[in-house]
């Protein structure tokens, strides 16, 4: 009775032990890491809630001082405006960028690769850290902003638009370079139709990028609202960083509103 | 030599469809519309006089070139520390994220709550939390609980829950029914048909975007520094008040370097996973 009975009902067969090694390696691997990170940062999550710097006691302070409101808007204002120019300018140098980029438009290999070490080099800096550099070299104020804003657009875009152009069907391409069309031709009918939809949502989507950006590039002194809650937080104006933030927060949040639905729209 | 055809004798080419035509005069409209506001904000925006702005970059210049040709190689061994210490920052922080996004995002998921409204609670927090300026949370912890990486980590860890919070009910929400079906068929109960059908499912899934989250994490690290959170962000401020492009340029190469490696590692790791 015993002999074929085959596995005992209710009890799964166990899985092959080399899956089960490896599993359990890339745990102990995962866990090793986080137990030596811990350690190195000597994070301290009880620091947050000791004594006179409660955490929450500090959240009352911040409660927003409404008759602030009126020094806002202005501020705000430039802030919108910086992430309008580096949206503007991120997108007109990124076009061409894109299309030196794509293996299917590239001019010739090197200056594919060229282009696209130029744009790995421009991602990897983040936008904040673009405007900490620029407001030493370009004076305080909202222009070193805007150029920041300029160079992670490329960045962002180019990457975006050149992943898009890569994958269009490559027929029309073939069928104009087969008709003796010049380089400019081949992408301004080939392509440009193929990928405009996708390119304005991406658009959109890094106006969107830049305006979270804008409110914050001012904290290390490239204009905009940031600016405002740079110099709020160094008198220890806490209601008035209250305020500045609840703004900050509703600016963003509308402006993603209308890009999505902007987006939804066009694809 | 047959008959000589002359180009002008090819006949026109059809005009385009209406739908086309329509579109083309969208984009010229919308092209000259955004030209028209670009020079109504440049009009209106406080920007230096051109006079200064070009005097300023010819006395900067020369120091920023001398610095980015030459940069200090002594400030190695503390730009490798700082980042060591950012990347670690940005362990932590994915994983406080991943920990408390993987509880939120079942509160968000429609499928497992049975219906999209009890949902939606759930999905506003989310995106408020995704809303919210990560390097503003970073103020806050700094002006709470003191400089240090502590304050950069729970920033990171908190903001990171919008993001990871939003891919993961989009997982959950997609799985298949059936091993669900299955196991409740078989008798198993709601804990049953977690453990053994909706985590195995997601786990990749969540295993890959935390991943990305991580390369998201490590570049926000690098310059949650620069209100005093932690991390290279902290050496690299100061060095700008004062200008030390050398040592700049060598903070700047080990972060596009970190940043580059990590990114390139972590894609691959990804590629495997899913």
């Amino acid at each position: 009775m015993a002999a074929d009975a085959g596995p005992v009902p209710g009890t799964l067969p166990r899985p092959p032990l080399a899956g089960r090694l490896r599993s359990l390696l890339t745990f102990a691997i995962a866990a090793a890491i986080v137990v030596i990170a811990y350690r190195q940062t000597n994070f301290n999550i009880a620091s947050l809630f000791e004594g006179t710097s409660d955490f929450f006691k500090f959240l009352g302070r911040l409660a927003p001082d409404w008759s602030y409101l009126p020094s806002v808007w202005k501020p705000l204002i430039e802030t919108l405006q910086i992430a309008y120019v580096g949206t503007f300018f991120g997108t007109l140098i990124a076009m061409p960028l894109i299309f030196l980029s794509s293996r299917n438009t590239a001019n010739d290999p090197i200056s594919m690769w060229i282009a696209r070490i130029l744009l790995t080099v421009l991602r990897s800096i983040p936008d904040l850290l673009w405007a900490a550099l620029l407001v030493p070299i370009l004076v305080v104020g909202p222009l070193p902003g805007a150029v920041a804003l300029t160079m992670f657009t490329i960045g962002v875009l180019a990457k975006l638009g050149s992943e898009t152009v890569e994958a269009i069907d490559p027929g029309p391409l073939e069928a104009l370079r087969a008709s003796g069309a010049g380089k400019v031709a081949t992408i301004v009918f080939a392509v440009v139709p193929q990928v405009a939809a996708t390119m304005i949502s991406y658009i959109l989507y890094s106006f969107e990028i830049n305006v979270r950006a804008s409110v914050i590039i001012g904290l290390v002194g490239a204009g905009g609202i940031g600016f405002l809650l740079q110099v709020r937080l160094n008198f220890f104006d806490y209601t008035a960083v209250g305020l500045i933030i609840v703004v900050i927060f509703a600016v963003v949040l509308i402006i993603d509103g209308i890009s999505v639905w902007a987006r939804s729209k066009l694809i | 030599m047959t008959a000589k055809t002359q180009p002008s004798a090819l006949p026109p080419l059809p005009r385009p469809p209406a739908a086309m035509r329509r579109n083309q005069a969208l984009m010229v409209a919308g092209a000259i519309g955004s030209v028209v506001l670009l020079v109504i904000v440049l009009i209106t925006m406080d920007m230096p006089p051109w006079t200064r702005v070009v005097t300023g970059l010819q006395r900067s210049f020369p120091p920023l070139w001398r610095g980015f040709s030459r940069p200090d190689w002594e400030l190695f061994p503390l730009a490798f520390n700082a980042m060591t210490e950012t990347f670690f920052m940005a362990i932590l922080g994915t994983i406080l994220g991943g920990v408390l996004a993987f509880s939120l995002a079942f509160l968000a998921s429609g499928n497992l709550l049975g219906g999209t409204r009890w949902a939606l609670p759930g999905k506003a927090i989310l995106v408020a939390i995704r809303t919210f300026p990560e390097i503003l949370l970073a103020i806050i912890f700094v002006a709470a609980a003191g400089p240090g990486p502590t304050a950069g980590i729970m920033a990171m860890g908190i903001h990171s829950i919008g993001f990871l919070g939003k891919i993961f009910s989009d997982v959950i929400e997609g799985i298949d029914q059936g091993p669900m079906e299955a196991i409740r068929a078989s008798g198993g109960n709601q804990l049953h048909v977690f453990i053994h059908s909706v985590v195995p499912q997601v786990l990749p899934e969540f295993m890959s975007n935390l991943l990305y989250r991580f390369e998201i994490n490590l570049r926000s690290a690098a310059v949650l520094g620069l209100v005093g959170a932690g991390g290279i962000g902290g050496p690299l401020i100061q060095r700008l008040q004062f200008r030390r492009w050398d040592e700049i340029s060598m903070l700047l190469l080990v972060i596009i370097a970190f940043v580059v490696v990590v990114d390139a590692i972590s894609s691959r790791l990804r590629r495997n996973l899913v």
